[in-house]
């Protein structure tokens, strides 16, 4: 008797996962007509595991955003390369609305200048719905270090500085001001940022650039001390810190989220969408996720959303190949 | 008092009524596969991996920490009863076990042995709770360095202390290693062995291996070495140790406390190490030692605490470095980061609700399971009578469903089966999945650590001899190396004199 309500209860579970799915392949069928457009759910893809600030976007934005649609919205976490695997699998499905991603824009200003790589997502394959949010990066040091300010800290040599992974703000932000300042130092990689944040508690590396949701608790606790921002202005959290181009050094990296559908979007449901998505993160729901983790607003429109990836593009590659920086072999 | 203010928050975790339907789910469940031959915690966590994935992490671990300690009470029950150990770690309960069984003594075999676990176990978190915070205080010393010296130490272990030969584990160890290689480097983003396919481009979800090698893999040869077997269970008779039984077990209960404890948090033991070596214990101690094998309630009493008190504190590595001490710990790995946890030293200040809610669900699962083990015991006799015919597509279907619910992905359940035969053929040669899946989980981070630890000295190996706690462990594995053979060359050496 006991083992069959187990059992029960397992295949309940089972159960409760194949509707769950069923709501979520919500493909085809939908004509791409303005008018018409949403007539059922719209499918918002997350090309990272649970938990991360890409995934917090965009549930909030998913909750807030069901009633100006007056449709669903399903979020779907699909992790992988990067975020490769989600694009390739939205952007190469039918451009009708229903399914979008959010992307992040390392993937295409910094990623190629890591790995060079054919099959690469490019610019042209996305229709850009929208800017959500940007990011910024903290250089911070362990309380008890001896370096005081970024002046301290580049006026040494063979620093060790720790970085949140291969390919991302955080490694090129150091990378590049390091290049800048011409100073000898080694980057050592850890599995995002709360392992980079524990490594340079512990003084395992002399600095490291982490995103400021990760900082600011430990700097306001007065256990890290922040030496610069990468932003072009100061952040909210951290008001008393620098940025680099403020201390001379004219590096600004930091992280930007949008809304992309596939190629080819009509335009009329470009712009339906791109208004509900205005309606959404105007709710204080929103607003109040964003704050609470630190995440900057980023709301612009479609078009310059390509002109920010295209000018970042640019900018990280002219300034990798002056300063002599070989992210590939990372030395 | 500033320690215990979290400690007790964390029992308002517990009660509260969601945690603890988890628990009651999560204790039952384990008794239930405990109970069951063929399928132990370690698949059971497994194949529930993508269920745990929407519920609430607290109270998912809840549930998948009672799995595992829950099963440490079932596995007992076959072991006495029918000589057939639900789980490894009761393998040596059933020498004495069983042997009282048929001198109609089975009620106080499994009456003792729900005691001692329970003894043991509370002995465990009660321990927990004072030595994880301590263990997590010095974390922040554990860079790069450490983490290699650890990892290589953990690997070493595994291999070597395990269950069957040590050949065959080191081999299977090696091959976790390799398995650990594929995707994309660790530091510098390229790929590896990906054969240009984006799938692997972040190589094979733990998950996928944990699910395949030991879910499926065991199902199926479940399926073959049950075929035909039916099960007719012995009455039980009272459960209630006597005076006598309960005198008798005093020493081996606090003897089998202290084993299990430390062999739980060493990297390579948990609960199948220290039952056994419990049980070595209680031969040493006894003072009739021509007892055992013959129906010593020391014999059960002994390594049934062992096993219980291992399966608790082998969660204080996990938690506090985010090291797996054994298999079905890293497959707990998986599950914290499948909730998006990463464990290491600052998870007990900056998730001190799921930190101390696990840690005390334990005190309210090891009570329930008391309850279920004694007055209940004879509803779980009653399980086994259930056909592994039924029971066993059906979890298979369970594991299907669920590995595509991970990363909605087709390719990730093919991956999935075909682990899953190459697990079933693994285990009909005597090849034990532990030891790769393992070495799978410590192989990225042993790679990785080492390589950061290459950076940050510049590229020279004495660097490690600059850091004292690293130092030490590297001259440990040196030591497990060299010493046992050297002993056994100057035994033999000695013997060849004295002829």
């Amino acid at each position: 008797m006991r083992m069959s309500s187990t059992i029960g209860l397992r295949i309940g579970g089972a159960l409760l996962a194949v509707v769950a799915l069923s709501a979520c392949s919500v493909k085809g069928g939908g004509a791409g007509d303005g008018a018409a457009y949403p007539s059922k759910a719209v499918e918002f893809t997350v090309p990272t595991e649970p938990g991360g600030s890409t995934d917090l976007v965009t549930r909030a934005l998913a909750k807030s955003i069901e009633k100006p649609l007056g449709k669903p919205a399903v979020v779907v976490n699909k992790p992988g390369a990067n975020g490769k695997i989600a694009g390739k699998d939205v952007f190469s499905s039918k451009p009708d609305g229903y399914r979008v991603a959010v992307m992040p824009q390392s993937l295409f200003a910094i990623g190629p200048l890591m790995v060079q790589d054919p099959d690469a997502i490019k610019l042209d394959d996305m229709t850009f719905v929208k800017g959500l949010a940007v990011e910024d990066y903290a250089l911070v040091v362990p309380a008890a270090s001896p370096y005081k300010s970024l002046k301290d800290l580049l006026a040494a040599d063979n620093l060790k500085y720790g970085t949140t992974g291969a390919g991302t703000g955080s490694q090129l932000s150091q990378a590049l001001l390091f290049g800048v300042a011409k100073v000898k130092a080694t980057p050592v990689p850890f599995d995002g940022g709360a392992p980079t944040i524990t490594a340079v508690l512990g003084g395992k590396v002399d600095a490291a650039s982490v995103q400021i949701a990760e900082a600011a608790k430990h700097v306001q606790s007065g256990k890290l001390r922040a030496l610069a921002v990468f932003g072009t202005k100061r952040v909210e959290a951290l008001p008393d810190v620098p940025t680099a181009t403020e201390s001379g050094y004219d590096v600004v990296v930091d992280q930007r989220r949008f809304v992309a559908a596939p190629a080819g979007l009509p335009a009329d449901v470009r712009d339906k969408l791109a208004g509900a998505i205005d309606k959404a993160i105007a709710t204080p729901e929103y607003g109040e996720l964003l704050k609470s983790n630190y995440i900057g607003r980023w709301e612009v429109g479609g078009d310059e959303v390509k002109t920010q990836l295209t000018k970042a593009q640019g900018e990280f590659a002219a300034l990798t190949k002056k300063l002599g920086i070989d992210l590939t072999g990372q030395q | 008092m500033d320690f215990f203010s979290p400690v007790i928050a964390g029992f308002g975790v517990v009660f509260q009524p969601e945690n603890l339907f988890y628990c009651l789910l999560g204790v039952t469940l384990g008794m239930l596969v405990g109970v069951l031959p063929g399928l132990g915690p370690a698949a059971t966590i497994a194949i529930l991996l993508p269920v745990t994935y929407n519920i609430e992490p607290t109270a998912a671990i809840i549930m998948l920490a009672g799995i595992f300690y829950g099963a440490q009470y079932g596995g007992t029950i076959t072991s006495v009863l029918l000589r057939l150990p639900g789980e490894a770690s009761s393998v040596v309960t059933a020498i004495d076990g069983h042997e009282m069984a048929r001198q109609g003594r089975a009620g106080s075999a499994l009456g003792i042995a729900a005691i001692g676990s329970f003894i043991g176990g509370t002995v465990a978190v009660i321990a927990l709770t004072f030595v994880a915070p301590l263990v997590a205080g010095f974390a922040l010393d554990f860079g790069p360095a450490e983490y290699t010296a650890l990892a290589l130490l953990g690997i070493l272990l595994v291999s070597t202390l395990g269950t069957g030969s040590t050949t065959k584990s080191i081999l299977m160890a090696t091959v976790g290693l390799l398995l650990a290689t594929i995707g994309q480097d660790p530091l510098a983003g390229t790929s590896r062995l990906t054969f240009g396919s984006d799938q692997l481009l972040d190589g094979i979800d733990f998950v996928i291996v944990a699910m395949g090698l030991f879910g499926v893999g065991e199902i199926l040869y479940s399926l073959e070495s049950l075929r035909g077997k039916s099960a007719p269970a012995p009455s039980v008779g009272s459960v209630y140790p006597s005076r006598q039984d309960l005198g008798e077990s005093k020493g081996a209960i606090t003897r089998g406390s202290l084993v299990g404890f430390i062999l739980g948090i060493l990297p390579g033991g948990g609960a199948t190490m220290s039952s056994m070596v419990a049980y070595a214990v209680e031969k040493k101690a006894a003072k009739h030692p021509e007892r055992f094998g013959k129906g010593a309630i020391q014999g059960v009493a002994g390594p049934e605490t062992a096993n219980n008190a291992a399966a608790t504190s082998s969660f204080i590595p996990l938690l506090t470095l985010g090291i797996p001490a054994n298999a079905t710990m890293a497959i707990m790995f998986g599950a914290l980061l499948l909730q998006g946890i990463t464990p290491g030293p600052l998870l007990v200040q900056e998730k001190p609700d799921l930190f101390w809610g696990v840690v005390n669900s334990m005190y309210v699962g090891n009570i329930l399971l008391l309850a279920m083990s004694l007055p209940l015991i004879g509803i779980f006799v009653k399980i086994l009578r259930i056909r592994a015919a039924i029971l066993a597509p059906l979890t298979i279907l369970i594991t299907m469903i669920g590995v595509y619910t991970v990363r909605m992905n087709v390719f990730d359940m093919f991956l999935m089966v075909g682990l899953g035969i190459v697990g079933y053929l693994m285990k009909k040669v005597g090849f034990e999945p532990g030891p790769l899946v393992l070495a799978f989980v410590l192989g990225s981070l042993l790679e990785s650590s080492f390589r950061r630890s290459m950076r940050l000295f510049d590229g020279q190996l004495t660097g490690f001899f600059g850091q004292p706690i690293a130092a030490t462990l590297l001259v440990a594995i040196l030591l497990i190396i060299v010493v046992p053979p050297l002993s056994r060359s100057l035994r033999k050496q000695r013997r060849k004199v004295a002829a």
